[in-house]
């Protein structure tokens, strides 16, 4: 493995590339898009939780002014299940029978003329149900119970042993509502057939899986399915499955035979695209009155859909977060008749941490300790399960070099001993160590005549910054100024890329641009093999750098030539390389493969009479292993930060108890942060390189968020003495 | 949306005429109520009457009031100099609502007419709505509960009227003038709207097709020391939990001069009497205060998920009185 | 077959039954002609009917703050305005923000302090904060956050997007006081 050694462009904080674009305006989201003879679709939605239709009328829809076609299950062609991906299987087809799983359920679309009139006739299909007595809550007896759903379930030592051993311990019951991912940009689909061939604007994070769906669910060859997102609205998770609105508007697309355009409704975001599940953790964890944990257990319930399967895990993260030799983690989910549910930022983990890092606060607590102190007295020095030295890990340095920026030591232990006039001053810290995820990439890159570069994978920035890092990495790697690169993606003609989710683009996508852009050089050493009229003539790929666009050997860097002059003088008018990534591996490596680890810290402020809760201050310390750019992985830190501060004190998804409708799917009632909420916070990177992969990076996309809310409710804690175990944290809870 | 006409009005008599004559015209000012509740389906005019060109925009003063063209929208009412010197109160509420894009398409005619955010009576999908669709029911009863009502409800309706400018006006016993088909008239807001009872889809004296065509706001001696305070989860841009508009004018220590509305909480703009009472001739001593939030609250009625806000709403209005005192002490 | 009988018309028009309304909207400075179902709201007009796809829809009830624009130079939420309210209104959008390929100094200054990620909310939030400079709100911290607030940006760029506007706000400071 040869490693990233300078970072001449890499870890500079540049703008972003695409930066001209976004705030022109000229960035074209899907929705964006329209093409000659274009539809618009507008769903239909199911009105009850559980059941069956028994009549469907469409006449009034399809007599309505516009319409070109209705169609629902009565009328639509029979579809294959999407395939199973690497976050497990696809959500059934969409409209196959009569049944009725959730609320909000697609079981019609309209298309029409224009969008007014496909939205209008929409409201005119007329439904009768024989509805059922819904399932919609995980303490429903009713409700079937999955047991180890991932098989992640973990016992390490001896869970009674190290209770019995233990001086302190507190046992405590943590919940966590829905949430709703929300990404801005409503999702949006334009499917446009050309016979058995398929074009496909669409809100996803992975454009790969959505050709390789829709190839399998209607039957088409995957070579004639071409999925663009150049730019997404934002994801979070939403757009990582190919969804029921994605199948039917290319359904609908196929049987007008015209271009057909949908875009959700926000209401429809609510029920159409996933959502945080709600979780009701156990937790118990034990200490020594010396400060040594001795035991934690931590059991998880989440909710899931009644033919669907969602990843999280949420007391997974317990298993590796301190040293303690007893460590038992169990996970179990409950089928209601609610929309699926799937990955939102930091899925399992921000919920999981938010037990976890209370509970552990309450026992330093308990135990007379500073909560600082004791994460530290309990550090993991090597992977608690694997007993493996991490790839890399300076979490200590975050905890460490955090606490001084923050100036943690002006903390006073006791509860409600900070005060600012009628404020009262809480400061909470909150650790995390987030897993490692990364899965198999590939990239090509060419260099043209004139000496420029053009680097492209199938990815998606979802605003995490992937064209402007690849642009730094390939500059860096092929010795190019960041100008004279391009990096692409978000089209699935390109190299294929996974998922842009679980933190783990940047270092697959990083390590598969890596080796392309090697393996370019390679070509270019290639070429002039046995040219005598080259100065690299014989020159292996160890004995050459790229500078200024120039081939050229390391101890003597006149001995080289221009990639232009190479190309110009065999005829030829580009070179291209490809690279793949493949995760590494644990076992080869002799190391445990480490996620970012990150410490937060945050002042909050409340106001007892009212219970206003303001968050004042947030310093985040990251170990993120190499930062391609300073200043968007900043940003990734501080976007995350918002996303924990609204889980913490906003965000609940509220579904009504007998028809298992969203009671609050609008941006009205629906609470996230506007800019008054959030304050000026510092960011601060620790930790260098990790040591697994070549580029080194670990992927900050989702540690921003997780250790907020636990901090924010040690905070909490710490300013008045009441233990929040319920989130959101809201003014009823905090009035004193 | 349903498909509708779309037509301008030439002026208000032809405005009144129209709509009189045709129960499904609907007029359209600002639109950020009607146009939200055409696209959710809960109003589905025929037509249209755009009455945004009419001349009943501008605000004129007198010593003892000034009065606001319906069509004055939330931003411009704001910016008055008057306002700002002699009705702080009315400022506030009006800054604390909705965001600057919606201020400067709200007009006030419009802010007083606007309809409840209850999201049962927002979704036509939901059956039980007596708001919507009377005689079926109350959705929000059974339903999620925080932001609805605890004053002035009944068993047919708990949502809550929203405005937040309407709390000071109310306070002020602020005068809306009409133009309808039997001409004009004026109505004290404290009795323009009416509580939901068993006709929760009343909500106002307002007969179809006669229009608001200003709204008259004392100047009182006592606006001129006036405070509201806005509890909400968020920061800003978010409906009240709880709020109160207070003119208090103390003399001595003694509350002279007492008007006292909250927002957050009541079915309509609620006039707290009581507390006014409790207030008017008593020293300005947070003890006080807390009898007079006693008394505002004393007809509360709340279900599990309102519980909070009876509490939550003394405390408000406590502090916007000490808020108040103190800034005359 | 339904679909047969309609595929001859062109995409955009809708049947006569449906009211329409003639009006002339003029955005950056141009004026346009346009029929439209009534139904059409300023942000749809702008999106599909004229082509600027600038202002978004992230809503499309007023409360995301992500179609705004300018109307006779306030800001206002497009998709709670008819397009037909606007005949005679002068619109910019953040299409015309920039002149001669020149960005406008807000433009500039959220590329310098990324101050957003996906970019979705990102129009809106320019025009928003240019119009709060105008407004004479962006003299305090306090008066930004809270005159910004109608701009939801679900990334959670909101501290960039403040250091982009006291940039900009010290910027036109410094202007005005060499002048």
């Amino acid at each position: 493995m040869t490693t990233l050694e300078t970072g001449r462009t890499v870890g500079a904080g540049i703008d972003r590339v695409d930066a001209p674009l976004k705030v022109t305006g000229s960035a074209h989201y899907p929705n964006d898009f329209s093409l000659p003879g274009m539809v618009h679709a507008a769903l239909v939605g199911s009105t009850v939780a559980a059941g069956r239709i028994r009549g469907i009328d469409v006449s009034r829809a399809e007599a309505a002014p516009g319409v070109l076609a209705v169609i629902t299950h009565l009328t639509a062609p029979a579809l294959e299940r999407g395939p199973m991906t690497l976050l497990g299987g696809s959500p059934p087809a969409p409209m196959q029978d009569d049944r009725i799983l959730h609320y909000g359920q697609h079981i019609a679309i309209v298309v029409a003329e224009s969008a007014e009139q496909a939205r209008h006739a929409a409201r005119l299909v007329h439904v009768e149900y024989e509805a059922a007595k819904a399932v919609l809550d995980v303490d429903d007896p009713r409700a079937e119970i999955v047991e180890n759903p991932w098989g992640l379930d973990t016992q390490r030592g001896d869970i009674a042993a190290g209770f019995a051993q233990a001086d302190v311990v507190v046992e405590d019951t943590y919940t966590t509502p829905d949430n709703t991912n929300n990404p801005l940009g409503l999702m949006a689909t334009l499917a446009s057939w050309h016979g058995d061939a398929l074009t496909v604007h669409d809100s996803t994070q992975w454009p790969h899986n959505v050709r390789t769906s829709l190839a399998t669910i209607f039957k088409v060859p995957e070579s004639g399915i071409r999925v663009l997102a150049p730019f997404v609205g934002g994801g979070f998770g939403a757009g990582l499955r190919v969804w029921s609105h994605v199948i039917l508007t290319v359904m609908a697309a196929r049987q007008v035979k015209r271009p057909v355009k949908l875009v959700l409704s926000r209401p429809e975001m609510f029920t159409s695209v996933g959502h945080r599940p709600n979780s009701v953790q156990q937790i118990k964890v034990g200490a020594t009155r010396d400060g040594d944990l001795v035991a934690i257990e931590h059991h998880g319930m989440s909710s899931v859909a009644m033919e669907d399967d969602d990843y999280e895990p949420v007391s997974f993260g317990s298993v590796v977060a301190y040293a303690c030799p007893n460590v038992l983690t169990r996970d179990r989910q409950a089928r209601l008749n609610i929309p699926c549910p799937g990955s939102m930022r930091a899925p399992a983990e921000g919920q999981g941490n938010f037990a976890l890092e209370s509970a552990i606060d309450d026992v330093a607590r308990a135990v007379g300790m500073d909560p600082l102190e004791f994460r530290l007295r309990n550090y993991a020095d090597e992977h608690p399960l694997l007993g493996l030295p991490w790839s890399s890990k300076a979490l200590r340095e975050c905890y460490l070099e955090g606490a001084e920026r923050f100036g943690w030591s002006r903390r006073t232990p006791e509860p409600g001993s900070m005060r600012d006039g009628r404020w009262l001053i809480g400061y909470g810290l909150a650790g995390v160590s987030y897993p490692f995820y990364q899965v198999p990439c590939q990239a090509r890159a060419s260099v043209r005549r004139d000496g420029s570069a053009y680097v492209r994978s199938a990815a998606t920035d979802i605003g995490t910054g992937t064209y402007t890092v690849m642009t730094q990495l390939a500059a860096e790697l092929l010795g190019l100024e960041v100008e004279q690169v391009r990096f692409d993606l978000g089209d699935s003609d390109m190299p294929y890329a996974p998922q842009a989710g679980g933190s783990g683009l940047t270092g697959a996508l990083s390590n598969a641009v890596h080796t392309a852009c090697r393996r370019l050089v390679q070509e270019f050493l290639d070429v002039v093999a046995d040219d005598a009229a080259s100065p690299l003539r014989g020159a292996m790929l160890d004995d050459v750098t790229v500078t200024d666009g120039r081939v050229h050997r390391i101890e003597d860097a006149a001995q080289g030539e221009s990639y232009a002059d190479i190309l110009a003088r065999h005829g030829l008018e580009e070179l291209s390389a490809d690279g793949r990534s493949t995760p590494p591996q644990s076992e080869d490596l002799g190391m445990a493969l480490a996620g970012a680890f990150g410490a937060k810290f945050v002042e909050v402020r409340i106001d007892p009479a009212l219970g206003l809760l303001r968050v004042a201050r947030v310093v985040s310390a990251i170990d993120g292993g190499r930062i391609l750019n300073e200043k968007t992985a900043a940003s990734q830190i501080i976007g995350g930060t918002v996303g924990g501060i609204s889980q913490a004190m906003f965000e609940e998804t509220a579904t009504d108890r007998g028809t298992g409708r969203i009671a609050n799917a609008t941006f009205g009632d629906y609470l996230m942060p506007v800019n008054a909420d959030v304050p000026d916070m510092e960011v601060l990177f620790v930790g260098g390189p990790d040591r697994a992969t070549a580029v080194g990076t670990k992927g900050v996309g989702e540690i921003g968020l997780v250790g907020l809310a636990a901090a924010i409710g040690n905070a909490v804690h710490h300013a008045t003495g009441r233990r929040i175990r319920s989130l959101p944290i809201t003014i009823d809870q905090l009035m004193l | 949306m349903h498909p509708f006409e779309y037509a301008l009005a030439r002026d208000a008599d032809q405005a009144v005429a129209v709509a009189t004559a045709d129960p499904h015209t609907s007029f359209l000012a600002g639109g950020t109520t009607q146009l939200d509740l055409m696209k959710d389906g809960v109003l589905q005019p025929g037509r249209l009457l755009d009455i945004t060109r009419l001349p009943l925009k501008g605000i004129t003063h007198t010593d003892t009031a000034i009065r606001v063209g319906a069509l004055t929208t939330m931003e411009e009412l704001a910016a008055d100099p008057v306002v700002r010197d002699r009705l702080p109160f009315v400022r506030e509420a009006l800054l604390l609502g909705a965001s600057t894009q919606l201020r400067n398409m709200a007009t006030i005619g419009g802010n007083l007419l606007q309809r409840a955010r209850c999201r049962y009576f927002r979704d036509p999908t939901v059956p039980a709505c007596n708001k919507r669709n009377p005689g079926s029911g109350c959705a929000a009863i059974d339903g999620i509960q925080r932001m609805h009502a605890i004053l002035g409800t009944s068993d047919h309706c708990i949502a809550l009227h929203a405005s937040d400018v309407a709390v000071p006006l109310t306070a002020l016993d602020a005068v809306v003038h009409t133009q309808g088909a039997d001409g004009t008239r004026s109505v004290p807001l404290t009795q323009f709207y009416l509580p939901p009872d068993d006709t929760p889809h009343v909500e106002n004296v307002l007969q179809h097709g006669e229009l608001i065509t200003a709204v008259e706001i004392p100047l009182l001696p006592a606006a001129a020391r006036s405070h509201y305070i806005k509890v909400r989860d968020r920061v800003s841009y978010e409906f009240a939990l709880t709020s109160a508009g207070v003119a208090v004018l103390i003399e001595n220590g003694l509350v002279q001069e007492a008007r006292v509305a909250l927002g957050g909480v009541g079915t309509i703009p609620w006039r707290a009497w009581d507390a006014e009472d409790v207030l008017r001739g008593a020293q300005a001593t947070t003890e006080v205060f807390r009898s007079a939030a006693e008394a505002a609250l004393a007809g509360a009625r709340t279900l599990p998920g309102t519980a909070f806000k009876v509490d939550l709403a003394k405390r408000t209005l406590v502090r916007t009185l000490e808020t108040v005192a103190g800034a005359q002490s | 077959m339904k679909h047969t009988e309609t595929e001859t018309r062109l995409s955009g028009q809708s049947p006569p039954e449906v009211p329409q309304v003639d009006i002339t909207l003029t955005v950056n400075g141009i004026s346009h002609s346009l029929q439209v179902d009534t139904r059409v709201t300023l942000l749809d007009a702008l999106r599909d009917h004229l082509g600027l796809t600038g202002a978004k829809k992230g809503c499309d009830q007023g409360a995301c703050g992500a179609c705004t624009v300018m109307v006779d130079g306030r800001r206002v939420v497009s998709c709670l305005a008819l397009a037909a309210q606007c005949q005679g209104r002068e619109i910019t959008t953040i299409e015309g923000l920039s002149t001669d390929g020149e960005l406008h100094p807000m433009q500039a200054a959220f590329a310098r302090h990324d101050a957003f990620q996906c970019g979705y909310c990102t129009p809106g939030q320019i025009i928003s904060a240019v119009c709060l400079i105008e407004e004479g709100r962006a003299e305090t911290e306090e008066d930004i956050r809270e005159f910004m607030s109608g701009n939801l940006c679900r990334c959670g760029a909101y501290p960039n997007i403040r250091a982009a506007i006291r940039d900009v706000k010290a910027a036109v400071h410094d202007v005005k006081g060499e002048s």
